[in-house]
């Protein structure tokens, strides 16, 4: 078109032009830049080429004010860093010269402020990697840090990282470095950026620093950035976190929080600590519903508490006495004290037509299935329509005993043993109904009668300890079956309590001639009692009855518990099973690998460590030939392990999914049990789908271990999609006795509690672990591992290990005198906050409610009313609130 | 003397006094006067166990004021009752049938599920099967030939069979006495029995035991099948062309229904079927004349069963191909329209008891009507009870082959309930697969497919209609609902 080269003309050949320019001559484009620049941006510019050439200028006078001109410059320039600030651009062609001209430089005040303004150029123009924006820094005047804005310092604090490492690993010396760094975190702490303070601590591994750094109004979001990193630091950095956390907590008198680290830690000395720091008795009370809530044993003595009348109060709070009332208080608030039948729960009027026919007949498996429906949905109600009819009256014996007497041979066991599971938590009235069957002659209900005194006692502690006084004389009898209920009732009674007494009746039986089920049971018992404790004596017990048994008696499903005890007694110790693990390798080769994988799953459960989940996946991703068993630990391991929190969580559930494609049938047999224990009591949508499918596998075992899991994941929730999915496999499997009867426990759990109740072992905002809550659920999914040889069989009682996870899914608050106050407050979705900025809400969608108040898997409540201050920083369980001093009525 | 206080269930026994030169058991017996708990029954815990009766006080290191804990209850001891209850799991096998509430499936002997449908069906007919007991084999009649006693006895004992067992039953006997009776049903193909119309079945198995079955009275007529199944019709015979007109009465077995284009549903199938043309020599005209023929039902069967004419020779492809056409069926039928005028004069009466009933079922009005007028009523009763014998009589002067099954005093009403149908899965008779979908004594349904029964809701029952791929009725049997009058 246009023959004009350039300029004049069309769109067309100025595009040609200007695509053509920067090949030609790159020169050219600056120019053109230059020439786009506003004549305030020249102006600057030419006065920042004036003051590099006066820097470089031999006149002392004109160097300085040049210096101070460029400093003031920049400095106005850089508080934000969204785009490159002008001068720093400006600067940038001049950076090597000035770079050339301070190598020249003479010693001098004028060099080291030559090399501040170097250090901040660059800031955007050292090349990667040269951390020459540090080094200008060192040499430079040390002046105030934050002057140059918040993106140099934190770019400093990214190179000092750098540094650190490298000279670390050169064995250099750090101290300039620690200096700048007390600076830098001397700024972020002031300025709202803790967690850049705590990143930049852990670089440099000196978290120490942050005590002197913390003050009253950032000691909380420092502390929360802190206790949220622990979950992804591998140990030992997690711990040294933790207590920097608990330190700073107990700084700033916030006991509450500083007690649930020192749980996390599992560090009772920490525990001792805050009961002796804090000399406010009230907020006393409130760590012991914590301590109660986490299920640990703990003796307050003199130096905690000074009188007598309060330590047997607070004594009284941490023994979980008061556990029954505040259940009974919510179910009456919620009005749910109607007994349930099992036939309100399965709701087989919404199946017409597919039911199986009304039996005119009794079926001993349907009845026994019944039988733990009506303990699971009515557990700790204290009446039901089965076992607790007219108690009082003269006929009590008739119809409750009819019940029991429903139930065939060993199921007459798990009967007896629900009226214990009905009147949970109940001491007092418990042990009085269950006394009836102490004196009969059936040796069945005999053994239910002593495991419902465990199930009673559970969480609970008595300073008389009735369980021990009652079942302790009978672990010694003849009958096996009374000697497993006396055992396992110890075991649920004392579970956690490390009671030496109990070791004493418990330890010889694994050295005797018992028969294997006794056996096993008494090590699920020892590894109840001391979960979590490392306590060699046991271990050592445990060891050598698993050395003493016979090679066919290795091979049976039941010795499979043996090894579970063992590490149920180095839950979440990690390294400290290594002794131990060492001893297993030199087992019967038959139970080797299979205790190997229990004892790493059980060691580091709930710790999420990736590494050890690798490890477990490796194992699953043999192909095994023979008959060996050590997958399905395996996968309950990847479980336990990854269940920590909520991404390995997730990462875990896609890894157990590709295993059900690829994994041979012992692996998909326990992937749905893993699956349950993952997202126990907490129905996530894709898991309840993957359940749902796997719940008409064509292999029965893996479609009874889903339908365990449907139960288990559904725990307490009420939830109405997995009740309906339930009743269709009821009708479904309405012929498969074995299957129907799973399905029947399924249902019972989806209601346990009538749904006030929860199996999760996690609490306090998914913080804490419980750990014999977790023993429990463990133990009980071991055995789901061969249903048909332990559950299905006569063994069916080892449903009740689930007694320790259950807890009230409640938010009670309670006034200064304990008693039930009914408060607004506002239930909704917790937010993770970690690491925002300001003051963000914590939870969103909610709705506001009068306490007590049910809360779901991730709900978080908060107080709607500024008339109370809560005592606990987490609204769940039991919290006393305390009226606000400087509170006024509006209005 | 120590002190100390005791708690039992919820109570608390403050400053009980231990004389500590006495054994515990007298400590007992003081804690018997304040709870009533006999001391043999009494638990009081201490350190390391339970307190003994003759423990040394000093050994069990009691302290002034401490807490004792006591259980124990004075309630009656739990005694097992003396008749355990009974299990399924101990039942022998007869008895879990009963338990499981529906009999036993069929195995399936090689493409024989027209038969085991055609079984279930009429398996869940009880006057059928009592009449089969009463077979007395030795009682064969001479008329009566070998194969169809065999063929009667093997139904017999299948019957009897599949009411025992909880447990699928294979009918091999009935199998091979049907295919001796039968030869047709011995058909091979490939090397295999081939697949037969279960409508065939059902008709010649329902022939045999016609004949087996007389009542070995004087009166041959009385036949258990006819006056279980057989439907009487009045055909009235005309010709457009010669004006002439005639009327003749058969017995069948079953009612069709054909299936046309405007059939939807079965009562237009009905109405269909019991009108034809024919063609036949005209004595008037003296050569053949189309005729019209048009049937009426002039006595109902207690059991009244429905084909649908659902395959038709298909020249071209050289089987039985089916009309996949949807036809919808009723779980009750009104068959009143398609009787005769007597019949239905008849039925008046016992309908509108039927009504009546129905209607104080559903508590409507009639403390209303008997606040109005109950000399009405009475009125009415009296009507009722007149007609009802008149009735009676009738019907025992027309004698439906003399209902000797039926008792005096019930009455036919023209409406059915559905108790039975026979489904078709597959595109010709020869081909796909037969199943049973039969209503239990409870009013539940279950799907015999062959070996497994299903359990099945009513509403799915009437999806069986056609118009898909999906199963199809067949055959449908229908129960008449009586009144007593």
């Amino acid at each position: 078109m246009a023959p004009a080269p350039n300029s004049s003309g069309g769109n067309a050949p100025r595009e040609e032009a200007s695509l053509k320019v920067p090949v030609k001559d790159p020169k050219k484009k600056d120019e053109k830049k230059d020439e786009d620049l506003s004549e305030e941006d020249l102006a600057l510019k030419q006065q920042l080429e004036l003051y590099v050439e006066r820097v470089q200028d031999p006149d002392p006078g004109l160097q300085k004010a040049a210096l101070e001109s460029m400093r003031h410059e920049i400095r106005t320039s850089t508080s934000s860093m969204t785009s490159v600030p002008k001068p720093l651009k400006f600067l940038r062609p001049h950076y090597g010269t000035l770079k050339a001209y301070y190598e020249t430089m003479a010693e001098s005040d004028l060099k080291r402020y030559l090399a501040d303004i170097l250090s901040v150029l660059a800031l955007t123009m050292s090349a990667e990697g040269e951390r020459e924006s540090l080094k200008y820094r060192l040499l430079g005047s040390e002046g105030d840090i934050g002057s140059w804005g918040h993106e140099y310092v934190r770019n400093l604090a990214g190179e000092i990282a750098q540094e650190y490492s490298k000279r670390q690993s050169e064995e250099a010396p750090i101290d300039d470095l620690m200096e700048l760094v007390q600076q830098i975190v001397a700024f972020h702490m002031k300025h709202n950026a803790e967690p850049e303070a705590v990143d930049l601590l852990m670089e440099v591994e000196d978290l120490d620093m942050l005590m002197e750094h913390v003050d009253s109004t950032n000691f909380k979001r420092t502390c929360l950035y802190l206790t949220s990193a622990a979950r992804y630091l591998p140990g030992p950095d997690d711990v040294s976190v933790l207590d920097i956390a608990y330190m700073i907590y107990r700084k700033f008198e916030e006991y509450a929080n500083a007690l649930q680290i020192a749980l996390f830690l599992d560090n009772m000395q920490y525990v001792k600590q805050v009961f002796t720091s804090c000399d406010d008795l009230l907020r006393k009370k409130q760590f012991c519903y914590i301590l109660a809530r986490h299920g640990i044993t703990f003796e307050l003595n003199e130096g905690m508490v000074s009188d007598d009348g309060d330590r047997e109060a607070l004594q009284e709070i941490i023994n979980n006495s008061k556990l029954s009332e505040g259940y009974l208080t919510l179910a009456r608030d919620i009005e749910v004290m109607e007994p349930k039948s099992p036939e309100d729960i399965y709701k087989a009027h919404l199946l017409d037509g597919r039911a199986s026919a009304s039996a005119s007949v009794d079926s001993a498996r349907q009845n026994l299935a019944a039988t733990f429906v009506n303990a699971f949905v009515n557990a700790g109600f204290g009446q039901d329509k089965l076992m607790t009819v007219q108690s009082d009256s003269s006929s009590s014996g008739g119809s409750s005993a009819n019940w029991l007497f429903k139930n065939k041979e060993h199921g007459k066991a798990s009967a007896a043993a629900s009226l214990g599971m009905i009147l949970l938590w109940d001491v007092d009235s418990g042990l009085a109904q269950l006394d009836k069957y102490f004196h009969g002659t059936d040796m069945q209900v005999l053994a239910g009668a002593l495991l419902g005194v465990g199930i009673v006692n559970c969480n609970i502690k008595n300073e008389c300890d009735p369980a021990l006084a009652l079942l302790g004389d009978y672990v010694d009898r003849e009958d096996a079956s009374v000697r497993i209920g006396a055992i396992m009732g110890l075991g649920l009674a004392y579970a956690g309590a490390q009671n030496n007494e109990v070791r004493a009746k418990l330890s010889p039986i694994l050295d005797g001639k018992a028969s294997l089920d006794v056996v096993a049971f008494t090590a699920i018992s020892l590894g109840l009692i001391y979960v979590g404790s490392c306590n060699e004596e046991v271990a050592n017990s445990i060891i050598f009855a698993l050395m003493d048994r016979s090679e066919s008696e290795l091979g049976e499903p039941l010795a499979r518990l043996l090894p579970l005890g063992l590490g149920l007694l180095y839950l979440g110790k990690q390294d400290a099973v290594e002794a131990t693990a060492e001893v297993s390798k030199t087992f019967n080769e038959k139970i080797r690998k299979h205790c190997d994988m229990t004892l790493l799953s059980c060691a580091y459960a709930g710790t999420g460590n990736v590494l050890k989940v690798q490890n477990l996946l490796g194992h699953c991703a043999q192909h095994l030939d023979k008959g060996e068993t050590h997958q399905g630990p395996a996968v309950l391991g990847i479980a336990m392990v990854a269940m920590a929190e909520e991404l390995g969580l997730e990462m875990a559930i896609r890894s157990l999914e590709h295993l059900l494609q690829y994994g041979e049938q012992n692996i998909r047999r326990a992937v749905p049990l893993a699956l349950g224990l993952l997202c126990i009591s907490n129905p996530k949508v894709n898991v309840m789908d993957t359940l749902s499918r796997l719940s008409h596998d064509t292999d029965s075992e893996v479609a009874m271990a889903a339908v365990i899991s449907l139960g288990l994941i559904g725990g307490g929730t009420n939830n109405a999609r997995i009740a309906g999915m339930l009743r269709n496999l009821s009708s479904y499997y309405y012929k498969d006795a074995s299957l129907l009867f799973c399905v029947r426990i399924a249902q019972g759990l989806v209601h346990l509690g009538k749904g006030l109740l929860t199996l999760n072992p996690y609490h306090s905002e998914r913080f804490l672990l419980s750990p014999t809550a977790l023993a429990g659920i463990v133990t009980m999914l071991y055995a789901c591992l061969d249903m048909k040889a332990i559950i299905l069989q006569k063994y069916h009682y080892v449903l009740y290990f689930l007694v320790l996870a259950m807890q009230p899914r409640m938010l009670m608050t309670v006034d200064e005198n304990l008693r039930p106050l009914s408060v607004p407050v506002r239930v909704g979705q917790a937010v993770d906050v970690v690491g925002q900025a300001g003051r963000p809400k914590t939870i969103t969608g909610f709705q506001t409610h009068s306490t007590p108040v049910l809360l779901a898997a991730g709900d978080r409540a908060e107080l709607a009313t500024e008339k109370y201050i809560p005592l606990s920083p987490i609204l769940e369980g039991f919290v006393i609130l305390k009226e606000n001093p400087e509170y006024t009525e509006d209005r | 003397m120590l002190k100390v206080s005791v708690k039992w269930q919820k109570e608390v026994f403050p400053d009980v006094e231990i004389d500590t030169s006495l054994p515990p058991y007298v400590f007992k017996c003081q804690l018997f006067d304040l709870t009533g708990v006999p001391p043999e029954r009494q638990k009081i815990m201490v350190k390391g166990g339970l307190l003994k009766d003759d423990a040394d006080w000093k050994t069990v290191g009691i302290k002034q004021g401490q807490k004792l804990m006591m259980m124990g209850t004075a309630d009656e001891i739990v005694k097992a009752p003396e008749k355990g209850p009974v299990f399924v799991e101990d039942l022998p096998e007869e008895e879990q049938a009963v338990a499981v509430g529906h009999s036993a499936g069929l195995f399936n002997l090689g493409n024989t599920c027209y038969m085991n449908s055609t079984v279930q069906c009429l398996h869940s007919v009880p006057e059928l099967k009592s009449a089969l007991l009463q077979y007395r084999p030795s009682g064969r009649r001479n008329d009566l030939d070998q194969t169809s006693h065999m063929l009667t006895v093997a139904t017999r004992d299948l019957f009897s069979e599949l009411d025992k067992t909880a447990k699928p039953v294979a009918p091999m006997q009935f199998w091979m006495s049907l295919r001796k009776k039968y030869p047709q049903f011995g058909q091979l193909h490939n090397g295999v029995f081939m697949q037969q119309d279960a409508e065939e079945c059902w008709t010649q198995l329902l022939y045999t035991l016609s004949l087996s079955l007389r009542s070995p009275g004087a009166n041959d007529n009385l036949d258990t099948i006819k006056a279980l199944f057989g439907i009487e019709l009045v055909s009235r015979m005309h010709c457009q062309e010669s004006g002439e007109e005639s009327s003749e009465a058969e017995s069948v077995y079953s009612l069709k229904c054909h299936i046309s284009q405007e059939v939807n549903h079965l009562h237009e199938g009905l109405k269909h079927g019991l009108k034809s043309e024919l063609e036949k020599a005209s004595p008037p005209l003296g050569r053949s004349a189309i005729y019209i023929k048009e049937s009426r039902i002039n006595g109902l069967p207690r059991y009244l069963t429905i084909q649908f004419v659902r395959f038709f020779w298909k020249r071209e492809s050289n089987q039985k191909a089916k009309i996949l056409r949807k036809v919808d069926y009723p779980l009750e039928l009104d068959v009143y329209d398609f009787c005769s005028s007597d019949l239905q004069k008849k039925l008046e009466a016992p309908r509108q008891f039927l009504r009546d009933e129905e209607g104080k079922k559903l508590g409507l009005k009639v403390a209303e009507k008997n606040a109005a007028a109950p000399k009405d009523d009475d009125e009415k009763m009296a009507d009722a009870e007149g007609s009802s014998n008149t009735n009676g009589e009738s019907s025992v002067a027309s004698s439906q082959d003399g209902n000797s099954c039926q008792s005096e005093d019930t009455q036919l009403t023209g409406v059915y309930d559905l108790v039975a149908v026979l489904t078709h899965k597959g595109r010709s008779a020869d081909s796909g697969h037969y199943v049973a979908w039969v209503k239990q004594e409870d009013g539940k349904w279950i799907e015999y497919d062959d070996d497994n029964p299903i359990p099945q809701r009513e509403e799915d029952i009437v999806k069986l209609s056609g118009g898909g791929d999906w199963h199809m009725a067949y055959i449908c049997m229908y129960k008449a609902r009586v009144v007593r009058m």
